[in-house]
């Protein structure tokens, strides 16, 4: 069994007659938080999207747990055990909260087996388990949206942006809550803001102009100052 | 009274005064007009009937608009061949009655049992062959194979062509040109049937997959769901439900022809589902009524006077300009603005 439960290798992805993902590569060891960084239309939502088939890459190779899943529907792929929680908060806004998190399970029993936990992760959705999605503040509908991809059993979580528009009260209780969730999944996050990543991630993949262009420890990245300066922008 | 009951009472008392109402009314007209329910001289005349009739025609159009709306309104699936599914039960049924010389029960249990059947398998080989298709194409997809249907059932010479044939073989107990009020019952009961079939579908773990499905198709996809198989068994619900309305049609005009297959049996359903509300269980119901009555009282020449104003010479246009009304001022149809309006009453009391 590799070490890596999520190998991306050299993929193409093209968006209409956009070429968006020219080779990227990214690894995501198990049992890890692994972000990717990069600016705003680098390529990063596109990574995820291509991995789970949403839009699926032309060349190159998607390997979960070693098996080749590029070339598969979505539903298949998401079915092998890869949750995705989307940008934009996308939960589903005609349903209620309860309806959002039974819709998710893939076995009878999912949400009963998984539904302390997350209720320990996000307590706030007890209260509000019979209110309508659309209803929801825009923090409680990120949390419903993570929340979602904890009901069945997945192996890895793809967690787009999830602090994006968010009070900072709220971002860091999303924070302890992916913090508390990777100690039994491994998550391979986006995300734009370089503080919250570098006290979340073990791992982290830059993105520029649609390659990978750096990766490694997120230890040594936040030490190396040039290289976050050239590529995030960030002093 | 259980304590159940009594709460599903309460959150239905709308829906349990309007069934009330409609069971009561052929006889609160006979009532009113003087008219007996069951006809005058023994034979179906009188204002009761007339309203019969009417009342009828309404129910169906309401069963069509409901199986329209979950497609198009549960689903976000918009088709423009549902006057194909309409058309095909009717046609069916009266193939089977007429064609097949079958006894006039046997004829019409298998004809109600085959055209059902065969409306849904047409409805899951379209949505097969078109479901990858997205939007628009989907629909112009849709209504070229209803064209398609109408133009060859127009000229095929087994249904007398452009004739079409007329129902002879129909049961005693169903007929409604001779006992009309057996018939607004029954129509009626399979209203409230469809009624409620949707609403429970709807209301289950694959109803949330459906509005799932409507309100963004990848994430429901990214959850892990094969959309295509949940649009294929609305498309052939919605289907089935349909080919029941074409029979409740061809049964109460006793006649099959070509203008059951017609484009206005799947404009006349969007119109009534986008004007009583898409995406609700009253919805259609109550476009279907305001359209169907609406037309019924006012597409006529008024004299007032000396003044004669003819409505029903603009019939069209005004319904063109009340539907551009109804879609840019109340896009939520009526029962989506009584809705919203009530949301937003309950919340600045609170």
């Amino acid at each position: 069994m590799s070490d890596n439960i999520l190998e991306v290798r050299g993929i193409h992805t093209f968006i209409g007659q956009f070429h968006i993902l020219e080779g990227v590569n990214v690894s995501v060891p198990r049992s890890s938080i692994t972000v990717l960084l990069g600016r705003n239309g680098a390529g990063k939502t596109t990574t995820l999207r291509s991995v789970l088939g949403l839009t699926p890459p032309r060349q190159g190779e998607v390997l979960f747990d070693g098996q080749a899943v590029n070339g598969k529907r979505p539903y298949t792929i998401a079915q092998m055990g890869i949750g995705y929680v989307p940008e934009h908060r996308a939960i589903f806004r005609d349903l209620s909260v309860r309806e959002n998190l039974e819709i998710a399970e893939r076995q009878k029993g999912d949400l009963e087996r998984h539904i302390d936990f997350i209720f320990e992760l996000f307590p706030d959705l007890k209260r509000l388990i019979h209110l309508s999605g659309g209803n929801l503040s825009g923090g409680q509908q990120q949390m419903l949206s993570i929340a979602r991809a904890l009901v069945p059993e997945n192996r890895l979580l793809l967690i787009d942006e999830p602090s994006e528009g968010l009070a900072p009260v709220i971002i860091e209780q999303l924070m302890e809550a992916i913090r508390k969730l990777a100690a039994q999944t491994t998550v391979l996050l986006v995300e734009q803001n370089f503080i919250m990543a570098s006290r979340l991630a073990d791992q982290y993949t830059i993105i520029d102009d649609g390659q990978a262009v750096a990766s490694g420890k997120m230890r040594d990245l936040v030490q190396d100052e040039a290289l976050v300066q050239r590529y995030l922008g960030v002093a | 009274m259980p304590v159940s009951w009594r709460r599903t009472l309460q959150s239905n008392w709308f829906h349990v005064l309007v069934l009330l109402f409609l069971v009561m009314f052929p006889h609160l007209v006979g009532w009113i007009t003087g008219d007996s329910p069951l006809g005058v001289g023994g034979r179906p005349r009188g204002q009761s009937v007339f309203w019969q009739l009417i009342f009828i025609e309404l129910f169906i159009f309401a069963i069509l608009a409901m199986s329209y709306n979950l497609m198009f309104g549960f689903t976000g699936v918009i088709s423009f061949g549902h006057a194909l599914f309409f058309g095909m039960g009717g046609y069916i049924l009266g193939l089977v009655l007429e064609k097949t010389g079958a006894a006039s029960e046997v004829g019409l249990a298998a004809g109600v049992i085959i055209g059902i059947v065969v409306c849904g398998v047409l409805g899951l080989i379209i949505g097969v062959v078109s479901l990858r298709l997205r939007g628009v194409y989907f629909a112009i997809f849709t209504l070229a194979v209803a064209e398609m249907f109408a133009i060859y059932i127009g000229r095929w010479p087994v249904t007398n062509a452009e004739d079409g044939f007329v129902l002879s073989n129909l049961p005693a107990f169903l007929n409604p040109a001779r006992d009309r009020l057996t018939y607004y019952y029954l129509v009626l009961i399979l209203m409230i049937f469809t009624f409620l079939f949707i609403r429970r579908l709807i209301n289950s773990p694959t109803g949330s997959v459906l509005l799932a499905i409507r309100e963004n198709e990848s994430r429901a996809q990214s959850i892990g769901y094969n959309t295509l198989i949940f649009k294929l068994l609305s498309i052939t619900l919605a289907g089935m439900i349909a080919a029941g309305a074409g029979m409740l049609q061809v049964i109460l005009t006793k006649k099959v022809g070509p203008e059951i297959l017609t484009v206005s049996f799947t404009v006349d359903p969007l119109l009534m589902t986008i004007i009583g509300g898409v995406g609700t269980f009253s919805g259609p119901v109550i476009g279907a009524s305001v359209l169907h009555l609406s037309e019924r009282i006012f597409n006529r020449e008024f004299i007032i006077g000396s003044m004669s104003i003819n409505i029903g010479q603009n019939w069209s246009l005004i319904l063109g300009i009340a539907f551009i009304l109804v879609v840019m001022v109340f896009p939520q149809g009526i029962v989506g603005t009584w809705a919203k309006w009530r949301a937003g009453k309950k919340t600045t009391l609170e």
